[in-house]
């Protein structure tokens, strides 16, 4: 039994709807999505309960501008997607693979995702590299970048979901993501993203994150800089891992040391920017 | 409040808390082969399928489970005779003793459902989320591909 004093629960029809409940009940109210965080780790604060499922939030298109993913998609229904296996070589359908089990994929949402924005999400980091940006509801509808949506608490809690866009970049993208963990199911030690764009053999655009480390997912901009301009060749690709080793945030809790989260970044770091070198080279 | 939602292929209305789980809802109406394990999404015990999916029911809030299909262990045998998945456990020696065996099966069910020829690397990808305590997972992989064996030979027949 979920440890809520939850009496009331809403089914909005309407995206609007929904967001003038949340709005009007304040904390009290909690969306819920596939519904397993609510179940885990609602507040006794929590009185109203606010299905999202008749909301039509269940697609997922690809556009001229990228990838569009509705909030009340599956990691089940992303993971069989051919739309999404078919985007910068699978990257996404691979980390997925990773997250949980077949049971909890199939009812986790990208929204609850998003907006439980654990610190151990292995979607969030990824999708912080792609350059995701988050469609959401508080009054108007807006679309800002995933990366300020999650340092921006306050909105992160009191908006509607409606969509996440992973842009699509030029022909010579590509990412990788990259997990450690005991186990293939539980939630990982450390992970990192990593994302590059460029022209020739030169990367104009990149984007390091690591997350689980083990606050949410960060940007490594150390590590960056080095990648900036620059050829993704082997010593390149040392000296980036070794400066974002050097400054990532890490700390020690229950499952890691701090110390040994930042030897996994750096060895993070060095395996993706190698994979994206070797996917730059298959599409050269 | 009061939810409808069909079971095992007959309709129920029930009453439920608000926060009350899928699990702890089957288990009073008596369907106790959902097992009761962690409550917290990580063993796999209480394994169903809903709208032909398996997932935890300990996740799962009963009322989202309203003008939904959900398939226990219970439901799965036709007229007295096991599902195939079943029978191949039993034939496979793959039950010790027995608590994870209801939503091992609901997994195997819903990988078949949708893969009817899969490698042993998906089928242990299919039981990733459901834990045996008392043995390895050699037996349960034997006797779900032993089943899909089976279930093809019968689909050609």
């Amino acid at each position: 039994m979920v440890e809520t004093n939850a009496k009331v629960y809403l089914r909005p029809s309407s995206v609007e709807e929904a967001w003038t409940i949340l709005n009007e009940r304040g904390e009290r109210a909690k969306l819920v999505g596939g519904g397993a965080d609510v179940v885990l780790y609602a507040s006794s604060a929590t009185t109203t309960l606010v299905d999202l499922d008749g909301l039509p939030l269940k697609t997922i298109e690809r556009g001229n501008d990228g990838l569009v993913i509705g909030s009340g998609v599956t990691f089940t229904e992303l993971l069989e997607s051919p739309v999404v296996a078919g985007y910068l070589h699978g990257v996404v359908t691979d980390m997925l693979r990773g997250v949980g089990s077949p049971l909890l994929r199939n009812l986790a949402t990208v929204g609850g995702t998003l907006g439980s924005a654990h610190p151990w999400s292995d979607v969030i980091p990824l999708f912080v590299s792609l350059g995701a940006m988050v469609t959401l509801h508080n009054g108007t509808t807006r679309t800002v970048a995933l990366e300020d949506l999650i340092a921006d608490r306050p909105l992160l809690h009191r908006c509607v979901i409606t969509h996440v866009r992973l842009p699509i970049a030029s022909p010579r993208a590509a990412a990788a993501f990259l997990k450690f963990g005991r186990t293939k199911v539980d939630v990982g030690l450390l992970n990192c993203a990593c994302f590059a764009a460029g022209r020739e053999d030169k990367v104009e655009t990149v984007r390091i994150t690591v997350g689980g480390a083990p606050a949410i997912a960060q940007r490594v901009p150390a590590a960056e800089a080095v990648v900036l301009g620059n050829c993704l060749d082997a010593e390149v690709i040392a000296q980036a891992a070794a400066a974002g080793a050097e400054a990532v945030d890490v700390r020690n809790d229950r499952r890691a040391s701090g110390e040994y989260r930042r030897t996994l970044t750096a060895v993070g770091i060095r395996r993706c920017l190698e994979r994206i070198g070797e996917r730059w080279g298959e599409t050269a | 409040m009061t939810i409808t939602l069909t079971i095992n292929g007959v309709e129920h209305s029930v009453e439920i808390d608000t926060e009350e789980t899928l699990l702890s809802v089957l288990r009073r109406m008596g369907y106790v082969g959902v097992k009761k394990g962690c409550e917290s999404g990580d063993c796999g015990a209480c394994a169903v399928l809903l709208d032909g999916r398996a997932v935890n029911s300990c996740l799962v809030l009963a009322a989202k489970a309203n003008a939904r299909h959900v398939v226990t262990v219970e439901g799965l045998s036709e007229h007295g005779t096991l599902h195939p998945v079943q029978q191949a456990f039993l034939d496979s020696g793959a039950v010790q003793c027995g608590y994870c065996t209801p939503g091992m099966v609901i997994s195997a069910v819903d990988l078949l459902s949708r893969n009817p020829d899969p490698t042993r690397e998906e089928i242990a990808e299919a039981i990733s989320g459901n834990l045996c305590r008392c043995t390895g997972y050699t037996k349960q992989i034997d006797a779900i591909a032993e089943a899909a064996k089976r279930m093809r030979s019968s689909d050609d027949d």
